[in-house]
């Protein structure tokens, strides 16, 4: 097997070392970096074939929809159904104190929801959480209106909204069930980083700055609603279900009722309308599906629940809170210390700290970062587009009022702080070396490259000093950070042959959202294996058991890219032997080979088309390969009557790879990729309306796969993130806790007319972990590009605004306007 | 949505004959992009038990000028009004006020009267199943005085309940200060005094009675008109304030003056002393300032309000401006 | 003025009678030969140019009619309040949002889906594709439908045009600046058929 010095099968046999650079990377590349149209998914969705989870409908199906707590903390006293039960075409009614319902304990045992580990619970602990009842009915709209027949009594608790009050000793407890020993004060996890002597740092420094920022509550908004659909075949399982981690559910599944064999679920992930992390990342959705299985098997139909648009609206982004910053720098723009608290609002997940991107990427020696989770009466906060906001806008608004404190050039700034972990860039370089990747200054190229599309020298100015005949003020600010992607995980990728017309076909679970990393793999596999792109696909939403990581947005094209590549490479080795030597794998008799004579390193695939490499007249094509019929050749697919069976040889390969997180504290891994991005805009100081007028994108993603769905990630990402940054805030009454804007009009997202053009620019340094130097680019933009509008906005006006959504209302303030 | 009983009304008698069976107890139903939603989100304490719909009464479409007047159908869509030539070049302000209303969808979709009949926009009276049961449900009180009010009235609560939720419509203050009547199954009225404030009452339509035509003067020679909305968004989004003025000019100097802005109160709001203080001026950017600031001299923002007055004055001294050609 | 309304009226000689059987009965002894008044909900609409006759409840919307019962799944429902466009369909020319109407008053309508717009081979469906003017395609039939009526109206759209007429559908992964070039490239193919 290991008859090729490039041979990759050998390496994954391997202990392996994946903080190294790729040793073995494709020489040439037909389609990878190319732009190739969205052929795995694109005409489905394009012509409204692409099928959801919200567009199933199965024979008998009934419709379930859950109870929506209209307090922001209450516990339900009684619960009366009666009403409920008489409404026709009500079927079921299954309430929270169910025995079944009670003892679902084993729900978000990860991640679970505030730590109630149940499917539906008897009390809320933000306002329109779903409690109570899950009631299942013929049509969706009997079940809504049988829940405003519910006769419940409630017993109001106050509530707390603000996490900086809420951590207070002597405040009301926000979650008592989770705090049944005693009081915590509604504090959650903890996280610190700390590095180097903070007094020390201060001391050096030359100036200190402190100040605040505010991040208020924003949310994924997906656009397919939280849903899915349980049926039962006997004992076995069936499943659709829209979420981002197929494994994750399934695995959840398995341990319910008892225990089901992973073997008797099937578990169908359609196409999805987006998630963007949400609430994939937590059990959330599986509580109701839980219920969903309870009453089709009570009912013995099958159980579609659908959360409405105002139901999504449970939870939101993991950058919510209060950052309390101090910073520390000399003035040559070198930072010397930086020191930050974070109030976090109900994150789920162990916390990142927000000096994490300065420890990542910088050469900052001394730094500290307290993350304060604190519970509140709302939803909880997950990765949404990413768990890295907090760390990016507490750099981004270091590094930029660092610059703006000295007047300097904030990239003047970036070069001096670059670094990794506290180390220079000398030490930097010294790590790329060591590990096999190409010594290049990645922050240069990409401000080189950022500088000149945005015209950077002719933009900038000192801040609120340039004025425009409309009397608008201008203003540009500039961001970096490094180009990040944390995949942690194992991935295993299978590959086979098509018998009839030698067509490849890649085999792995989908969750598919949006990214097109399935015509990735496809162009991965077509170049490694020498097949044209045509005959290479991958049909992304039927879930085919081998465990591929998802969602890939997330960036894991690394980790997937490398098990594509494996199953590639061994399988290009199988056709190759089979070719020149099929009775080396036959098992009965000996077979003409197709190319007689010859050895498999004699020979290599391109176009779909098997050559000898001395003499390529002799070729021939992999469809006729597999298609020698009869007892003449391996891969027959002959069958008569079965009396008489052909011979099969499968052509399939399963390659796997595991990828060390970037945050084993055992060996990190050093940041070597960048990425920076300019923004321009315009400021009306009457209204305080901020135009966003231009934007440049530079990410330096080691290796473009496919490129116009990384692009895509660019332009995407700078729409989201400048939505994120001027309008987007889910809004609660400071009364009652209820949302008061839980729908689109009033929950604001970028339309088409609110941005003007994005710029996208791609480096290709080969400094990533990933296969070919790549690194990921899915979650960077949209979590950067939020905190660029700060510095912009001081550039334009000289006033720092640090209290995001940045609103007309907050300009004007801060002009004094108001 | 909750069941409910549907009627076609085939004549404007149908129609009012069905309403007055059924009283309060039925709504007309004409583009629906509001009251469905209204439906949806259930957020009145008594749901519909009918629908009657104008859609089907035949003649109701129209935009016609004659007789130094226009004309408009009740049922003419706002997509209708936004591309007529004859309305964007005499009647500027309503053809822009309908070019900027919601999304093109919405306007292919919404009527003229439906945009001036909608109800109104504020986040508690709206949120779904009635969870805050305020003054215009016949509750006990407004819930944004001391909640979130950054959208809500500029110029003080509504005088005789106290309701301080905004009157979103686009079209509503063009007409105004285009001088427009309504004319209805039973009258003609100024739009001015077609809006009121009750519990689930925007206008002052009888519950039998429905809107037939929108009839705006003829503007007299050497008159503009402008309109400008402020929102967050570019499209889709309700005003936050808006604001449609109507100058006529004698030589360079103004002769006739109406500013509207609505958004910022609760029925549209005429700055009476703004168009004051431009009368026998010629507009510049001072005097312009000046009327500005006389628009929201009676200002009694609430707590999170404040920024809608600059902006109020902001459009008042800029659909001026623009009248005046600069 | 008050007229008073009546249910079961027949509509060839105004008796009234006191039930749809009733007035059933009453068409078929004496109007014989004449047809049946159609019943309350009765609604005949034409879908991708195919014609359907449907009994309706009041409180269908067009939406639920063509998505949940007729079973063409393409229009989505992102916001169900009129808020989005994902819901978008062509009704006798217009583009509309089908959640926010009412399939009983869609009598003697002309609908096309966006499965219609497909099968019809229009070019859009291409340059979407080629463009990638969809990430995870929740919006996207809602784009392709105002696309497409966007082009039956106007063969050579500005940039700006093109905008304007998709200011009302949202796209959360924000595929926004792809939409323009593929609507460009969609016309362009147009008019080089004619």
């Amino acid at each position: 097997m290991n008859k090729h010095p490039e041979d990759q099968s050998a390496r994954m046999l391997e202990t392996f070392d994946n903080l190294v650079a790729d040793k073995y990377p494709a020489k040439e590349f037909k389609y990878v970096g190319q732009k190739v149209p969205r052929r795995i998914d694109g005409l489905a969705k394009a012509s409204g074939q692409a099928e959801y989870t919200m567009d199933v409908q199965l024979p008998g199906m009934l419709y379930m929809r859950l109870l929506m707590s209209p307090y922001a903390h209450a516990k339900i006293l009684k619960m009366d159904t009666s009403r409920a039960e008489k409404l026709p075409g009500v079927r079921y009614i299954l309430r929270w104190d169910d025995p079944e319902v009670m003892k679902s304990e084993i729900i978000g045992k990860t991640a679970g929801f505030f730590g109630i580990d149940r499917a539906l619970g008897g009390a809320a602990h933000m306002e329109g959480e779903l409690v109570g009842a899950a009631i299942a009915a013929d049509t969706e709209q009997i079940a809504e209106e049988a829940l405003s027949l519910l006769d419940i009594e409630w017993e109001e608790r106050p509530f707390m909204l603000d996490p900086v009050a809420a951590s207070e000793p002597g405040t009301p407890l926000t979650f008592p069930e989770r705090y049944i020993d005693g009081n915590h004060w509604n504090r959650g996890a903890y996280d610190e980083l700390l590095h180097g002597d903070m007094k020390k740092g201060f001391a050096e420094a030359d100036k200190v700055v402190e100040f605040t920022i505010k991040r208020t509550a924003n949310t994924w908004v997906g656009p397919e609603r939280p849903c899915g659909v349980w049926k039962w075949n006997g004992d076995y399982a069936e499943v659709w279900l829209k979420h981002q981690r197929v494994h994750l559910s399934k695995s959840r599944i398995s341990e319910w009722f008892g225990g089901i064999p992973m073997s008797k679920i099937e578990v169908h992930s359609p196409y999805q309308g987006a998630s963007f992390g949400g609430w994939s990342q937590i059990d959330w959705n599986l509580g109701p599906l839980y219920c969903a299985a309870l009453v089709s098997k009570r009912t013995g139909r099958p159980v579609k629940y659908v959360f409405t648009r105002r139901e999504d609206f449970f939870g939101g982004s993991m950058d919510e809170g209060t950052y309390q910053v101090k910073v520390g720098f000399k003035n040559d723009g070198t930072i010397t210390a930086v020191e930050a608290v974070l109030y976090h609002v109900n994150a789920i997940w162990p916390v990142f700290s927000p000096v994490l991107h300065l420890h990542d990427n910088t050469r900052i020696k001394n730094l500290r970062g307290q993350c304060k989770c604190v519970w509140v009466n709302k939803g909880h906060t997950v990765p949404t587009r990413c768990e890295m906001l907090p760390p990016v806008l507490t750099f981004t608004l270091v590094m930029d009022r660092v610059a703006a404190e000295l007047g300097m050039d904030p990239m003047e700034v970036a070069f001096k702080n670059d670094g990794a972990m506290g180390h220079d860039m000398e030490w930097l370089n010294n790590e790329k070396k060591q590990r096999g990747f190409p010594v290049r200054d990645s922050l240069k190229e990409c401000i080189d490259i950022g500088k000149a599309e945005f015209k950077w020298d002719e933009s900038w100015h000192k801040p609120g000093a340039r004025k425009l005949p409309t009397g608008r003020l201008h203003g540009v600010g500039f961001t970096w950070t490094h180009e990040w992607e944390d995949s942690s995980g194992g991935s295993e990728f299978a590959i086979r042959v098509e018998r009839t017309d030698g067509t490849l076909s890649l085999l792995a679970q989908g969750a598919d959202n949006g990214v097109d990393a399935e015509g990735a793999y496809c162009q991965i596999a077509a170049d490694e294996l020498g097949f044209r792109l045509e005959d290479v696909n991958y049909n992304p939403h039927q879930y085919r058991g081998f465990y591929r990581m998802t969602p890939d947005s997330s960036t894991n094209m690394s980790v997937n890219g490398w098990s594509v590549r494996h199953a590639s490479r061994i399988l290009k080795n199988q056709i190759l032997e089979y070719a020149s030597n099929p009775s080396s794998a036959s098992q009965r008799g000996s077979f003409q080979p197709a190319f007689p004579d010859t050895k498999p390193e004699d020979l290599d695939i391109k176009d779909s088309v098997i050559f000898l490499k001395s003499d390529p007249t002799r070729r021939m094509s992999i469809a006729d390969f597999v298609r020698l019929a009869g007892e003449s050749g391996p891969f027959s697919t002959d069958e008569f009557l079965g009396t008489r069976v052909g011979w099969s040889e499968p052509l399939f390969a399963l390659g796997y790879h595991t990828q060390y997180g970037a945050y084993n504290p055992a060996n990190p891994r050093p940041r070597f990729c960048r990425q920076a991005h300019f923004m321009e805009i315009e400021v009306d100081t009457e209204t305080g309306e901020i135009f966003v007028t231009r934007v440049v994108n530079v990410n330096d993603v080691g290796k473009v796969i496919n490129r116009m769905s990384c692009e895509g990630q660019q332009y995407g990402g700078s729409i989201m993130g400048v939505s994120r940054a001027k309008y987007e805030e889910v809004v609660h009454d400071p009364v009652t806790g209820v949302i008061l804007n839980g729908n689109l009009l009033d929950y604001k997202i970028s339309t088409i007319k609110d941005m003007g053009p994005i710029n996208t620019q791609l480096v290709e340094t080969g400094m990533g972990y990933g296969p070919y130097g790549l690194i990921g680019i899915g979650e960077d933009i949209a979590t950067v590009v939020p905190g660029l509008l700060a510095p912009a906005v001081y550039n334009a006006i000289g006033k720092w605004i640090y209290d995001f959504p940045i609103t007309p209302s907050r300009v004007l303030k801060a002009l004094g306007k108001e | 949505m909750k069941e409910f009983k549907h009627f076609n009304a085939y004549t404007t008698d149908e129609a009012v004959a069905l309403l007055g069976r059924y009283g309060d107890r039925a709504c007309v139903i004409a583009g629906g992009t509001d009251l469905l939603g209204k439906m949806k989100d259930a957020i009145l304490p008594a749901y519909p038990e009918a629908l009657v719909n104008i859609k089907t009464i035949p003649g109701l479409s129209y935009i016609k000028e004659s007789d130094g007047m226009l004309a408009i159908g009740a049922l003419t869509l706002l997509s209708d009004i936004a591309q007529s030539s004859l309305i964007r070049s005499r009647y500027f302000a309503l053809a822009e006020a309908a070019a900027r209303t919601a999304s093109p969808h919405i306007r292919n979709m919404g009527t003229i009267a439906g945009n001036l009949c909608q109800d109104i926009r504020c986040w508690y009276y709206r949120n779904q199943n009635n969870r805050f049961s305020c003054l215009r449900k016949k509750g006990g009180r407004c819930y944004a005085i001391k909640g979130d009010n950054r959208y809500h009235s500029i110029f003080g609560g509504s005088v005789s309940g106290g309701c301080f939720a905004v009157h979103p419509s686009d079209a509503a203050p063009a007409l105004i200060a285009m001088d427009a009547k309504i004319k209805t199954s039973s009258r003609t009225i100024d739009v001015a005094d077609f809006f009121e404030v009750k519990p689930i009452k925007t206008t002052v339509l009888k519950p039998d009675e429905i809107v037939t035509e929108i009839q705006v003067p003829a503007p007299s020679a050497n008159t503009k008109s402008y309109f400008l909305k402020f929102a967050l968004r570019k499209s889709i989004d309700f005003p936050i304030v808006n604001c449609a003025v109507r100058v006529t000019f004698e030589g360079e100097k103004v002769s006739n003056a109406r500013i509207c802005l609505n958004a910022v109160h609760v029925v549209p709001y005429r700055a009476v002393e703004a168009e004051k203080a431009v009368i026998g001026k010629k507009i510049n950017e001072a005097v312009a300032e000046e009327a500005g600031k006389a628009a929201v001299a009676a200002a009694k923002p609430l707590e999170h309000n404040k920024y809608m007055v600059a902006v109020a004055r902001t459009l008042v001294k800029r659909a001026l401006l623009a009248c005046a050609g600069s | 003025m008050t007229k008073e309304i009546k249910k079961f009226e027949c509509p060839y000689c105004g008796e009234t009678l006191g039930s749809q059987d009733d007035l059933k009965g009453h068409v078929f002894k004496t109007h014989k030969g004449r047809g049946l008044p159609t019943p309350e909900g009765r609604i005949k609409l034409t879908v991708n140019k195919a014609e359907f006759t449907f009994q309706v409840e009041p409180n269908w919307t067009l939406y639920y009619l063509i998505h949940d019962k007729i079973g063409l799944t393409g229009a989505k429902q992102f916001c169900d309040r009129g808020a989005c466009g994902s819901c978008t369909m062509i009704v006798d020319g217009k583009p509309v949002l089908s959640c926010m109407m009412l399939a009983i008053e869609c009598d003697g309508k002309n609908v096309e889906t966006v499965e219609g717009i497909a099968s019809d081979g229009h070019p859009l469906i291409e340059s979407y594709v080629k463009n990638h003017a969809m990430q995870c395609g929740y919006c996207t039939p809602g784009f392709v439908v105002a696309s497409k009526a966007l082009l039956d109206g106007n063969t050579d759209p500005t940039e700006e045009e093109i905008m304007e007429a998709l200011s009302g559908n949202l796209c959360r992964c924000s595929t926004y600046p792809q939409h323009p070039i593929a609507v460009k490239e969609a016309a362009a193919k147009l008019r080089a058929a004619k």
